[in-house]
């Protein structure tokens, strides 16, 4: 067991790191997933690879300013009161 | 306190609380259909007061006699006049702010529930298989409230179920000596963890589908706990005649609650052409429907995962 609330928040955070830091140019562009190599307009349904995409791109954009204040916690250890879990 | 006030109350003043309690004009529930609650705010605060329970009916009786010397000091009396007005503003604070964060309001349509709701819907969630109309009804552009309504999601079922699901681990560890008190937060702690993952991971897929649906994340959340009654009932057996009662009843209720979630959510999830039964061909539609199975094939495996353990 030992799934804990606080459990789920660090994987969260470190799944949200993940997409943030996949790197534009070296990366994402080779793979065709770039933020200009999606956007095909106002068509009928955007798919699921440009929804990816939009993703991708927002969660980048988000995590630059406010992502990495939530990180702080995490990063200095601090011990947040509350029903989290044995490992807090 | 309590105690001491109901000693000390005297029975005249209990008397007369609950002959006011007993008069309220009381709507029927039908005459207004936007009305989620019966309406018994007729009487005054003191009604209100009186509507709190028998505990506390003696408490406002008490405290007037033993402050009538507090409060002829005049200092007193001001300062708890300044306490009550600063009360009433905090109060009001609160109430403005918390429609913000909560929306207290979308949630009283969820527990606006009634005894014969919950007793139809524990039905339709252990024996899905009668049931033919699975649509909700609407009122004037407004879901009809649960009580009106047995296929509307209600979120007090879900809330009951999950309280009683920590309660009966505990039991159930109990029996096993294996209880301890931080284990039953954890297992709290761990079903709401795996809720959250849950209701993250569908409104995922839901983007990513682009499925325009009017579900929204609260009737998500009471969709998914509907399971933790199937839960109860497994481990309850379980407790009672061993691994093969668990497994039986198990089994009955993650068929029940997959068969329930797939009628359910196929209505919400997929287009309306496919929702009445005709197949619909098409990439879009056949996604749509392996979203649906998948959300309710997760269940009986989350059913399985969170109650495997208590039974031994």
């Amino acid at each position: 067991m030992a799934f804990t609330l606080y459990s789920l928040l660090q994987a969260a955070l470190l799944c949200v790191n993940a997409i943030a830091v996949l790197h534009e140019e070296r990366f994402l562009k080779n793979i065709g997933w770039g933020t200009d190599q999606g956007i095909g307009g106002f068509g009928e349904e955007p798919g699921i690879k440009s929804q990816l995409m939009n993703l991708i791109r927002s969660v980048r954009t988000v995590m630059r300013g406010i992502g990495c204040l939530l990180a702080v916690p995490q990063l200095e250890g601090w011990k947040i009161p509350g029903p989290w879990g044995p490992c807090n | 306190m309590h105690p001491g006030g109901l000693v000390a109350a005297g029975t005249p003043r209990q008397r007369k609380w609950p002959s006011k309690r007993r008069t309220p004009v009381s709507q029927p529930g039908m005459a207004d259909p936007h009305q989620l609650f019966d309406d018994t705010s007729s009487t005054q605060s003191r009604g209100y007061g009186a509507q709190r329970g028998p505990s506390s009916l003696g408490y406002p009786a008490a405290s007037a006699s033993p402050q009538a010397a507090f409060l002829a000091d005049p200092v007193s009396n001001m300062a708890m006049a300044y306490g009550s007005s600063l009360a009433a503003q905090g109060k009001e604070l609160v109430d403005k702010n918390i429609d913000r964060f909560i929306p207290v309001t979308k949630l009283k349509y969820y527990f606006a529930v009634d005894t014969m709701y919950v007793g139809k819907k524990l039905g339709l969630l252990f024996f899905p298989y009668l049931h033919q109309d699975w649509e909700v009804q609407y009122q004037q552009d407004t879901p009809v409230a649960p009580r009106f309504d047995v296929n509307a999601p209600d979120l007090y079922i879900p809330a009951m179920a999950f309280i009683t699901y920590i309660l009966v681990a505990g039991l159930a560890l109990g029996t096993q000596d294996r209880f301890s008190p931080d284990l039953l937060g954890l297992q709290a702690s761990s079903a709401l963890a795996w809720l959250t993952l849950e209701v993250l991971a569908i409104l995922l897929s839901l983007y990513l589908v682009t499925v325009n649906t009017d579900l929204t994340t609260i009737d998500l959340v009471a969709f998914l706990g509907y399971k933790y009654v199937g839960m109860i009932g497994g481990v309850l057996m379980g407790l009672l005649f061993g691994k093969i009662g668990y497994y039986l009843v198990l089994g009955w209720c993650c068929v029940s609650i997959f068969v329930f979630m797939i009628r359910t959510l196929r209505l919400k999830i997929l287009a309306d052409a496919a929702a009445e039964g005709i197949p619909v061909r098409g990439a879009r539609n056949q996604l749509r429907m392996y979203l649906t199975m998948a959300v309710a094939a997760a269940q009986p495996l989350l059913m399985y995962w969170l109650t495997f353990h208590l039974v031994r």
